[in-house]
């Protein structure tokens, strides 16, 4: 167990000075609220189980977020889909809990538990009334150290998973986007699928790969625990060693083999139709770009902020408002571990032409790199980050999600204050700089995805010329 | 962005046997004690009337340097006039596209400058201007939220875009299995009362509203004496007062129409089913009237509810997901307001499983009235409920909301802080008595969106016989029967627009 101090000084900081020629200064943004900073302690238990402990009095309860460094990147083919398919079956019962009673455990207290997969990571997060601290951890170490896995219950959750795929994808309209995004952007790494995953593989995964994938990844070392809420740290600490000391550890290294997607080389344009809940037709452009706490990272941010936050966004102003290309138009940045894709998106309105669509959308991400962006763009979008900053950390759940994004993505807690003054920082140039860098036209993928011919109720098709 | 595709466990509740487990010196034990409870007061916040009858809540939150700005206006869809649908969705969306005093382009500018975010919109019934401000704009923020509640300019060339913006929103949501299941149960069960109509509107609705029918909807129903404004956050309590009457202290008071008078129809069982070749599931909606927010029996039919499909029960969950592994979620909720209200379970399940689905929400819903719940599950129900009490009290906003929908609905606002003791005070005959005389399991509204082909012929079977079957273009949610009058005229089929 090591306590750490936080350091004022990032890694990745120098690294951004180094590269950038940034330069660093106390410097203070008059035109932004600045947040309050989060108070934190940092352990790791002998196990090499990350503990976060950070104490907030404003309200009687307590947030436990376990976040484990595993999620659907680092399914291996033939897999996709199994991250999640496996948080399902951490409800399936423990040593001391009976299968699905985890979730009724904590209800019965007044408390809220959920979970989720990540390209990146698989999250498990109870809320609860302060004084059921020791039984959220008691849950969680138990599933943690002695999972119960049986084919009856495996089939049966494969059969859940099915159908949420089904509901939240197959049958709603433009579900399928992100997972035909990413199968055409990508050729190799595996973030050319989705969390979600195929149902061919889900049909194909089997028991033993639960088993090999909980020992492999659902060890101490690979996850990271972070408590928000009204506790005292000093007894909150012995609660956490008290059940998770006895977790043991893990007998292997946990594989980082992630596969590399090579650049790109040449603009793709691709154009595809969709037979089912495609009602209208839509446009992406994309571009690769890089990963969460490069340099790079806060201009295409603060790029997002310009092209998209808000109706006087600049995507916004041209296509919907001004020009009336589209019915919704948004991009930003998929920033995270990995380097990722920063793309905008035109839901086509009737009567207009997809292409006018990409062309406008090539010319929003064209003029980043041509003009530099106004003084005034540049202050609306610092004042936007100042205000997710500050509203970004009104819960205890949003606190445990900035600390546990900054240690385990970033594998440095002190950045969940600290990008707070590279945000500030940032200038006009480096958006121009990031734009020249990756808003390339050889980087660029142009996707259009239409309704079937036959589709569509008139009704709403002034141009009927589609 | 970073969880973009995040996936999301719902929260279901059930038992099943023990095994073996993996690490062999692993305790077997019981879950542990409780540390000492810690107490959970609800709030303080203030409540003021200025003399044209607004009334003010001011909740004061210093945690972080912001404030929160919340105009209700008592008006939602459900005071659309005859034949109007969409007048009150189209007006609350025109209200940040310009005032007599800022265009729309600047009240954009203006709001993003500073780093705010601002919503309007329209409910059932209530329409809405909110505005969210670091403390130091917090001037700027209510001077906004005045301008925009009470000097729309309805201009026309921002109808007509909004208008596209709706009628384009339509023709997404009408491949959508749950907006379309959601709008042909409220038809169903509301009949003509204005709680069953579309709140966006129909195709046809929307493109007859004018210009007069935005403007008579505003200077009908946007009125002080007819609305609640929250005040919260990073503000002294004074000031926001102060604020309040300078800002809208000269808004007069106008003499309000009378609240809709249609009556609901008595509940019949009718099933049904809106053709989507090509869906792989049914999304199913089951349910009928239920009961006016303000009703003394609301807090036990909710608990009754909650036990067939909320948090801390939940037998459709138990029975459609844990057991039978036929969904991802199965739930039922009360949707209570202020003159009516109805509840629903629903599920969404493969199409192939669409009758035994149904078959076996049906029955979870008539054994709710048929069997007293068991002391056992109904104290479930209630730990949950007063246990989460102090999860409800965390933001101002959400501190905020439960004052506001008090007022709203005419609700005692000494009841708030006694939530947990009023749950608590639930009893098995309360259950029982409420499930009895508002639970008509022989007369429910039964709707199925998905591939009828795939599912009609197994209804009878489960005891359906009589189901209509609707395609998409035979629809007509103008209509009580839902269908259209004659080929050709139907509400799916509207003239050209200019984009």
């Amino acid at each position: 167990m090591m306590p750490v101090v936080p350091s004022s000084r990032l890694r990745w900081l120098a690294l951004a000075a180094a590269v950038v020629g940034v330069v660093l200064t106390t410097a203070t943004v008059e035109t932004a609220v600045r947040p309050h900073r989060l108070v934190y302690q940092l352990h790791t238990l002998d196990n090499g189980l990350t503990v976060i402990l950070s104490e907030d009095h404003s309200t009687p309860i307590v947030h436990l977020q376990l976040v484990y460094r595993v999620g659907s990147k680092n399914e291996r083919a033939g897999r996709t889909g199994f991250a999640h398919l496996f948080e399902h079956m951490m409800f399936k019962g423990s040593r001391n809990v009976s299968s699905d009673s985890h979730l009724t455990l904590i209800s019965r207290v007044g408390g809220d538990g959920n979970a989720f997969t990540t390209e990146d990571e698989t999250v498990f997060l109870e809320t609860v009334p302060a004084q059921y601290l020791p039984l959220v951890l008691w849950l969680e170490a138990d599933r943690m150290a002695t999972l119960r896995i049986d084919e009856t219950t495996f089939e049966a959750e494969r059969q859940v998973v099915k159908e949420e795929r089904r509901w939240r994808y197959e049958d709603s309209p433009f579900g399928l986007l992100s997972e035909i995004l990413y199968d055409k952007a990508y050729a190799v790494h595996p973030y050319k699928h989705t969390p979600i995953g195929s149902m061919e593989d889900l049909e194909a995964a089997s028991v033993e790969d639960v088993q090999g994938f909980f020992d492999t990844y659902y060890v101490p070392e690979n996850a990271t625990l972070v408590l928000v809420g009204d506790f005292e740290s000093a007894e909150a600490l012995a609660l956490v060693k008290k059940y998770f000391d006895r977790v043991p550890k893990a007998q292997h290294p946990v594989p980082r083999d992630i596969r590399r997607e090579p650049p790109q080389t040449g603009e793709r344009k691709i154009t595809i139709t969709e037979d089912q809940n495609w009602p209208l037709p839509t446009v992406i452009v994309a571009h690769h770009i890089t990963y969460d706490g490069h340099p790079d990272a806060y201009p295409l941010h603060i790029a997002a902020k310009l092209l998209s936050d808000g109706q006087s966004s600049r995507i916004y102003r041209r296509l919907v408002y001004d020009d009336q290309l589209a019915v919704s138009a948004f991009g930003a940045g998929n920033i995270i571990e990995d380097p990722n894709l920063f793309y905008a998106v035109s839901i086509v309105q009737p009567g207009r032409r997809p292409e006018e669509s990409a062309a406008a959308l090539i010319g929003e991400f064209d003029r980043l790199k041509t003009e530099l962006i106004s003084d005034k763009e540049l202050e609306r979008a610092k004042n936007q980050f100042a205000r997710d900053y500050v509203f970004g950390r009104a819960t205890v759940e949003q606190k445990a999600n900035l600390l546990s994004h900054a240690a385990v993505i970033h594998d440095d807690i002190t950045t969940a204050d600290a990008e707070f003054d590279i945000f500030m920082n940032i200038t006009k140039e480096d958006v121009r700089r990031v734009a020249r860098t990756y808003f390339t036209e050889e980087n660029r993928m142009v996707l259009t995805i239409l309704p079937p011919a036959s589709a569509g109720r008139s009704f709403l098709r002034p141009g009927g010329d589609q | 962005m970073r969880r973009l595709t995040a996936i999301v466990v719902l929260a279901l509740a059930g038992v099943a046997p023990s095994a073996a487990p993996q690490t062999s010196d692993w305790p077997q034990e019981s879950p542990p004690a409780p540390l000492p409870a810690r107490e959970a007061t609800f709030p303080s916040y203030e409540i003021r009337t200025l003399a044209n009858g607004l009334q003010v809540v001011v909740v004061v939150h210093d945690e972080q340097p912001a404030v929160n700005l919340r105009l209700m206006i008592g008006a939602g869809a459900a005071a659309d006039p005859d034949g109007k649908g969409g007048v009150a969705a189209l007006a609350g969306q025109l209200l940040d596209q310009g005032t007599t005093s800022r265009t729309a382009s600047e009240i954009a500018e203006t709001i993003d400058t500073i780093g705010g975010l601002l919503s309007v919109g329209a409910g059932t019934d209530l329409s809405f201007v909110n505005v969210l401000v670091m403390t130091d704009s917090f001037e700027l923020g209510i001077d906004l939220v005045a301008d925009i509640a009470r000097h729309p300019s309805f201009a026309s060339v921002e109808i007509e875009r909004q208008r596209q913006q709706v009628l384009s929103g339509l023709q997404v949501s009408y491949e959508d299995p749950a907006y379309l299941a959601g709008v042909v149960f409220g038809r169903m069960v509301y009949g003509d009362h204005p709680y069953g109509m579309p709140h966006n509107g129909t195709p046809t609705s929307v493109l007859g509203i004018t210009q007069d029918d935005l403007r008579a909807f505003h200077q009908t129903y946007y009125a002080p004496n007819n609305a609640q404004l929250g005040i919260v956050g990073d503000i002294d309590a004074e000031a926001a007062f102060e604020a309040a009457e300078r800002l809208f202290g000269d808004w007069e008071r106008k003499t309000l129409p009378p609240p809709p008078s249609a009556e609901l129809p008595e509940p019949t069982s009718r099933v049904v089913v809106i053709d989507k070749p090509g869906s792989v599931q049914t999304a199913i909606r089951v349910g009928q009237v239920g009961l006016p927010r303000a009703s003394p029996d609301f807090l036990a039919f909710d608990v009754a509810i909650k036990i067939l499909g909320g948090e801390g029960g939940n037998r459709l969950g138990s029975v459609l997901r844990t057991e039978r592994s036929l969904t991802y979620a199965a739930s039922a909720d009360m949707a209570s307001r202020r003159f009516a209200g109805d509840f629903m379970a629903k599920t969404d399940t493969r199409s192939d499983a669409t009758a035994e689905a149904l078959r076996l929400t049906v029955e979870e819903v008539a054994r709710l009235r048929r069997e007293r719940v068991s002391r056992f599950e109904l104290q479930n129900a209630q730990a949950y409920l007063a246990g989460s009490f102090p999860l409800t009290l965390e933001t101002p906003n959400a501190i905020a909301s439960q004052v506001l929908e008090s007022l709203l609905y005419g609700l005692d606002l000494a009841d708030l802080p006694k939530y947990p003791e009023r749950i608590n005070a639930v009893t098995v005959d309360d259950i029982q008595r409420v499930t009895s005389r508002y639970l008509q399991p022989q007369r429910l509204s039964i709707v199925l969106v998905g591939e009828a082909a795939a599912f009609v012929d197994d209804l009878p079977g489960v005891g359906f016989d009589n189901v209509e079957v609707l395609s998409l273009d035979e629809l007509d949610l103008s209509s009580a029967d839902l269908r259209r009058s004659s080929a050709g005229s139907g509400v799916l089929r509207a003239p050209r627009l200019a984009p």
